[in-house]
């Protein structure tokens, strides 16, 4: 055991103390600040805060617009989740059967995330307009023009698509990676038991990218109970609050309506929500890797 | 007859060899195609005469107009403040990013490598913060920012977010990776820890800074929420809240947005070209 030095030791506080002060101020402050808000009714701005008790929390349970939000990362998930996978395990795929330029490749594909949510909105905004080529096309062939951003499903879509998009390049590299470290004798063993190219996808790729699929799904699931910018620009949270999401809620309530006690009790169900939900799936994760002889 | 023969099979042979991979070739143009789809979009539509913006995939001519227009205004528009936000957007993502990466540098370094009281507290203390949830302390951090006197400033929009949790998680990883020997060495010939840091930490963390300062400046460029709440007048607005907040009223000028959002997106794509050699070889860093 080396002595700790004082020189070190005075270093290493040095070095870490930019952290420290700001950890301090902008998050234990916040912190408990935040537990102050959450028991007040105040409006940001007047000297007078009324102590409501759990009157917030107990307001937020039976609040329409919160049900709405609360169920929304659900609806958009049932799209997003197959729709990113999907294109995500296909771009891995697809940039590791090529022996050169996969660098390149996996470039291009990351592009998407570089994308600002407001200007790809604009995009989208433009695309889906009446008068857009893509619904001269498909009103070609249907007969009637799709209202797309006022449909609430057709909303939905929209949005899980945006958001699949935005995301699929980067989880292809995480895949990418995962791909990249299975060994290739386990395909060759495959090939001598007589397994086709299907076949050794389900029975091999897949359990083998136990690891980054567990990673992709925590992150793809996370990200569902924070979408804010997509139906802030394209929908306002509706038709009829079909697409409110927490982020907007709380945006709104906070900024808007001015009622800082009552957002932050819809903040702390958002993170409960986003604890229940990505503590389930990275139970059932587990379990699955278990299946395949993966360890915790 | 005797050439017909020959070369048919050879063809064949062709099409095998090359056939998988015209294939593979074709799928990923196609994706990409995809992937770049809606960036092209954006700069045609921004090219496009007015009456033909979002109704011609490809305009039939091209003209700056929508520029012009955004830049000069119009008799009954009166032009926003638009390189004042880019110029925003510029200052604001660029220092943000900075105090970032030598926060998280000093922090992690001192966390990975040296040895003082408190260390380890401090360390468990970062992962509890990585996990806890941001939005938590989105009300109460701008009820700070604005006790502060930071409300409507620039300040208000960089310090909240000079620090960042996963660069600093991202730090301690390399430094604890990198061989130790080499700074005992250093150590050793009598140099004191800020000369350790300078002449041999930082060069040596070039790659995996380029990287982790690359997602740290994308995420940082494309920030909607905190910057639209923490900034309400023009002159401040960085030029993704300027769209945001402009689509409204600006709805019916299609092209100029799309202007304006070609100036937003260019830059940060072609940072991240320049970058793209140290971004493939440290992503797989980041992964771990």
């Amino acid at each position: 055991m080396k002595r700790l030095s004082r020189g070190e030791g005075v270093t290493g506080w040095l070095f870490t103390i930019p952290y420290l002060a700001y950890t301090i101020i902008f998050f234990v402050l916040p912190f408990l600040w935040g537990l102050l808000l959450l028991v007040s009714e105040w409006n940001l701005i007047s000297p007078v805060r009324e102590f409501v008790g759990l009157g917030n929390l107990l307001e937020a349970l039976q609040s329409r617009r919160v049900h709405a939000a609360a169920l929304t990362p659900f609806k958009i998930m049932a799209l997003f989740l197959p729709a990113v996978l999907i294109m995500s395990l296909g771009i891995a795929v697809l940039i590791n059967s090529f022996k050169k330029r996969q660098g390149l490749l996996a470039v291009a594909f990351f592009l998407p995330y570089l994308a600002s949510g407001v200007s790809m909105s604009l995009v989208v905004k433009g695309v889906v307009s009446y008068t857009s080529p893509v619904n001269k096309v498909i009103s070609n062939i249907i007969g009637f023009v799709p209202d797309w951003l006022g449909t609430p499903s057709l909303a939905i879509l929209v949005i899980a698509l945006m958001i699949a998009w935005r995301f699929s390049g980067y989880y292809a590299l995480i895949f990418l990676s995962g791909l990249q470290s299975i060994p290739g004798e386990l395909y060759e063993a495959a090939q001598i038991d007589g397994a086709g190219r299907i076949k050794s996808f389900f029975k091999i790729t897949l359990p083998q990218l136990y690891p980054a699929l567990y990673s992709v799904l925590i992150l793809a699931v996370g990200l569902m109970f924070g979408v804010f910018t997509e139906p802030y620009m394209l929908t306002g949270g509706g038709p009829n609050l079909a697409t409110h999401t927490w982020y907007l809620e709380i945006y709104y309530q906070a900024f808007s309506t001015l009622r800082a006690g009552y957002a932050s009790s819809i903040a702390l169900y958002n993170a409960i929500a986003v604890f229940i939900v990505v503590g389930i799936v990275r139970r059932i994760m587990q379990a699955w890797g278990r299946a395949h002889g993966w360890e915790d | 007859m005797e050439r017909q023969k020959l070369t048919w099979p050879r063809f064949v042979r062709l099409a095998d060899k090359y056939g998988v991979m015209i294939l593979r070739w074709a799928l990923a143009l196609v994706g990409i195609g995809f992937a770049t789809a809606p960036y092209l979009y954006m700069i045609l539509q921004s090219l496009a005469p007015w009456r033909e913006v979002n109704r011609r995939l490809i305009p039939s001519s091209l003209t700056t107009r929508s520029y012009e227009w955004l830049l000069q205004g119009s008799a009954t528009a009166v032009a926003r403040p638009w390189l004042r936000g880019f110029g925003n957007s510029v200052l604001v993502t660029s220092l943000s990013t900075l105090c970032m990466l030598v926060v998280a540098m000093l922090a992690g370094y001192a966390l990975a490598r040296l040895r003082f009281r408190g260390r380890e507290g401090i360390y468990k203390f970062i992962l509890f913060q990585m996990f806890y949830p941001a939005i938590i302390l989105l009300v109460p951090q701008f009820l700070i920012v604005r006790y502060l006197g930071l409300y409507n400033t620039y300040a208000g929009m960089i310090i909240p977010r000079a620090v960042n949790i996963w660069a600093i998680f991202m730090y301690v990883s390399f430094f604890k990776s990198v061989n130790p020997a080499m700074l005992e060495a250093a150590r050793i010939d009598g140099a004191s820890e800020t000369q350790v840091l300078f002449r041999i930490v930082i060069p040596l963390s070039r790659s995996i800074t380029a990287v982790i300062g690359l997602f740290l400046f994308m995420e940082r460029w494309v920030e909607l929420l905190w910057d639209l709440i923490v900034v309400q007048e023009y002159p401040m607005m960085t030029l993704n809240v300027m769209i945001a907040t402009m689509s409204g009223p600006y709805a019916s000028y299609p092209g100029p947005l799309y202007a304006a959002s070609v100036i937003l997106t260019v830059p940060i794509i072609l940072i991240f070209l320049v970058f793209s050699k140290h971004f493939t070889q440290g992503f797989k860093f980041i992964l771990k």
